[in-house]
C-alpha cells in the first residue's frame, strides 16, 4: 500500500540566527500511514516541526505538502493548506476561554465552514472541555490544556496533524486518555506526524519511525521491520 | 456640595482624557509588547489634522471623524516603518523606545514646519456652557465625559465580542500559537497601532477644543498616559481605564485641596507608594493580555 508521501522534507537545513539545528535533513511521511519521530532532546525534532509549519524559515531545502511546495510560505499560508501543527507544551492562550480557543482554531477561511461540525467532533473526543467551555485556559490542568491544544488544531480542519510531544509531563491516567484520543483522531482519517518520547505509544500509533539525532535522520524504521525496545534504547544511548 | 461636584466633574473630565490616551498605549503594549513613545505625537497629529480639515471648510461632524480615520492610517504607517522591521529582535523593547521617540521627534518638528509655532484652537464638540449641580461646565467637557465611555465600551466589545478582537487578544498572549491557527500577526500588529493612533487622535481633538494646540502638546499627556498605564498595570486594557479615572479624581481633589503646584509631586508619591506595594500595578493580572 505504498502511496505517495503526503509530506516530504527534502534536504532541509534550518536553525536560529547563526546556529544551525537541522543539517540537510530528509524524510518522507504518509506513505505508510502515521509517522513517529523520536530522539534525544535538543537534536532538532521541534525545530523540524517548526520549519514544516513555517515558524522557522529553512536556509535551504524544500518542504512539500501534498504535492505543493510550501517552503518559505508564512505559517498562515501553511495553515490554509490544512497542515496543522500542535506545538509543544501547553502555553496556548492563558487568558482565553476554551470556547475562545475553539473559535480561533476555526479562524482560517478554510476551516470556517466546518466550524460547528468540528466543534461537535472535539466535544465528542474531549467531553471534559465541554464542561469547562467558559473557563480560562490558565485555570486548567496540564492534560486539559493539551486537550485544548489538540482541540484547537482539530477546529482548523486538518488534512495532516503534527503533534509535538502531546503527552509530555502528564500523569499516567490522563496520558492514557490523550493517547486514546490521538488514536481516535488517526482512525477518523487524519494522518499524523507525532514527536513523542514514549516509544511504546509511537509503536502502537505508527508503523514508520524516524530517529532524529544531531539534526539528521539517523535511522528510519519501516513497516515490517521488527524493532525491539532494547534496540531503541541502544539508539538513544549507544553511541 | 459644590466642592464635591467640582472635584467630581473635574475628575471625570481629566479621567476621560487620560483613559483615551492610556488605552491606546496599553493596547500596543499588550499586543506587541512595546511602548510607543510617539503616542503623544499621535495625539498632536490628530488635533492638527482635525484643525486642517476644519480650515479647509469641512464641517466639524465630518472633519473630526475623518481626522480620526486618517490617524488610523498614520498609526499603521508608523508601525510598518519603525516597529515591524524590528519584530523578533531580542532587544526590541529598548530599540522601539528609541525608534518611536525618533519618529515622534521627526513628526513633531514636521508639524512645526507645516503648521508653524503659533497656537491654534479647534472648535468645541458642542458650543456653550451649562450648570450642573452648582458647577459651571462647558458642553464640550460634558461631551467628552459622555463620548469617552462610549468609545471605550465600543473598544471593549470589539475586543471581546468579535472574532477579529479575539484574534487581537490572542496575539497579545502567544504569538507562535497565533500563527499556528492562521492569524495574520503583522496585520494584527498594524491594527493595534491603527486603533491606538485613532484613540490618541480623538484625545487630541478633545484637548484641542478647550486648550491651545501647539506641536509639543502631546508630551505631557504621553507622560500622564505612561503613569496611568504603569499605575493601572500594563497587562490589560481595563486596568489603565480604571486607573485613568482614579488618577483623574485624585488630581481634581489634590488640585482643590493642595493646589496645582503640589499635584504632580503628590501623584508621583502615590504612584511610588503603590508600586512598592504592588509592583505590577493595582489592577494587574500576572500575564500580558487584553481583557
Amino acid at each position: 500500500m505504498s502511496e505517495s508521501p503526503i509530506l516530504s522534507v527534502e534536504a532541509v537545513t534550518a536553525g536560529y540566527g547563526r546556529v544551525t539545528v537541522l543539517h540537510d535533513i530528509t524524510l518522507e511521511a504518509g506513505r505508510f500511514g502515521n509517522v513517529g519521530l523520536f530522539g534525544p532532546n535538543g537534536h532538532g525534532k521541534t525545530t523540524l516541526l517548526r520549519t514544516i509549519s513555517g515558524l522557522v524559515a529553512p536556509k535551504s531545502g524544500h518542504v512539500v505538502f501534498d504535492g505543493k511546495d510550501i517552503t518559505g510560505l508564512s505559517a498562515r499560508a501553511i495553515v490554509a493548506t490544512g497542515l496543522i501543527h500542535v506545538p509543544q507544551g501547553n502555553k496556548l492562550f492563558p487568558d482565553l476561554t476554551i470556547g475562545d480557543c475553539m473559535a480561533l482554531g476555526a479562524y482560517s477561511p478554510r476551516a470556517r465552514p466546518h466550524e460547528s461540525e468540528n466543534r461537535e467532533k472535539v466535544v465528542k473526543l474531549f467531553p471534559k472541555l465541554a464542561e469547562r467551555w467558559r473557563q480560562r485556559v490558565r485555570t486548567l490542568s496540564g492534560g486539559e490544556r493539551q486537550m485544548v491544544s489538540i482541540g484547537t488544531a482539530l477546529m482548523s480542519h486538518p488534512r495532516l496533524l503534527i503533534l509535538d510531544e502531546p503527552t509530555l509531563g502528564l500523569a499516567p491516567k490522563i496520558k492514557d486518555e490523550l493517547c486514546a484520543a490521538v488514536m481516535d483522531i488517526s482512525r477518523g482519517g487524519v494522518p499524523l506526524v507525532v514527536v513523542e518520547q514514549d516509544i511504546e505509544f509511537l509503536l502502537e500509533l505508527s508503523r514508520q519511525l524516524f530517529l532524529v539525532d544531531h539534526g539528521v535522520v539517523k535511522t528510519e524504521i519501516r513497516p515490517g521491520e521488527s524493532i525491539e525496545h532494547s534496540e531503541i534504547m541502544a539508539m538513544y544511548f549507544g553511541h | 456640595m459644590s466642592v464635591f461636584s467640582d472635584i467630581f466633574f473635574g475628575g471625570l473630565f481629566q479621567g476621560s482624557l487620560y483613559a483615551m490616551m492610556a488605552v491606546g498605549l496599553a493596547l500596543v503594549w499588550t499586543t506587541i509588547g512595546v511602548f510607543n513613545f510617539s503616542h503623544g505625537v499621535f495625539m498632536m497629529l490628530g488635533a492638527y489634522f482635525a484643525w486642517q480639515l476644519v480650515a479647509f471648510g469641512l464641517p466639524v461632524v465630518i472633519a473630526f471623524p475623518l481626522a480620526v480615520i486618517v490617524m488610523a492610517g498614520a498609526g499603521w504607517i508608523l508601525q510598518a516603518s519603525v516597529v515591524r522591521p524590528l519584530i523578533g529582535r531580542p532587544n526590541i523593547v529598548l530599540v522601539v523606545v528609541i525608534t518611536t521617540l525618533a519618529a515622534g521627534s521627526l513628526i513633531e518638528n514636521g508639524a512645526l514646519t507645516v503648521w508653524g509655532p503659533r497656537s491654534k484652537q479647534l472648535p468645541s464638540l458642542i458650543e456653550g456652557n451649562t450648570t450642573i449641580a452648582g458647577v459651571g461646565v462647558s458642553l464640550h467637557q460634558i461631551a467628552i465625559i459622555v463620548i469617552t465611555p462610549l468609545v471605550l465600551a465600543a473598544l471593549w466589545s470589539f475586543l471581546n465580542r468579535t472574532r477579529l478582537g479575539l484574534a487581537l487578544r490572542a496575539v497579545a498572549q502567544n504569538e507562535d500559537a497565533s500563527q499556528l491557527v492562521g492569524l495574520n500577526v503583522t496585520a494584527l500588529y498594524g491594527l493595534a497601532f491603527a486603533i491606538a493612533a485613532s484613540l490618541a487622535g480623538l484625545a487630541g481633538i478633545f484637548m484641542g477644543g478647550y486648550r491651545f494646540m501647539n506641536p509639543s502638546m502631546g508630551a505631557d499627556p504621553l507622560l500622564k498616559a505612561l503613569i496611568v498605564v504603569v499605575f493601572g498595570g500594563i497587562s490589560s486594557i481595563s486596568g489603565p481605564i480604571f486607573a485613568a479615572y482614579l488618577i483623574g479624581f485624585f488630581e481634581a481633589a489634590s488640585n482643590y485641596y493642595f493646589g496645582l503646584y503640589w499635584t504632580p509631586a503628590l501623584l508621583f508619591l502615590v504612584l511610588i507608594a503603590t508600586l512598592m506595594v504592588r509592583p505590577e500595578g493595582i489592577f494587574a493580572s500576572r500575564s500580558r493580555g487584553l481583557a
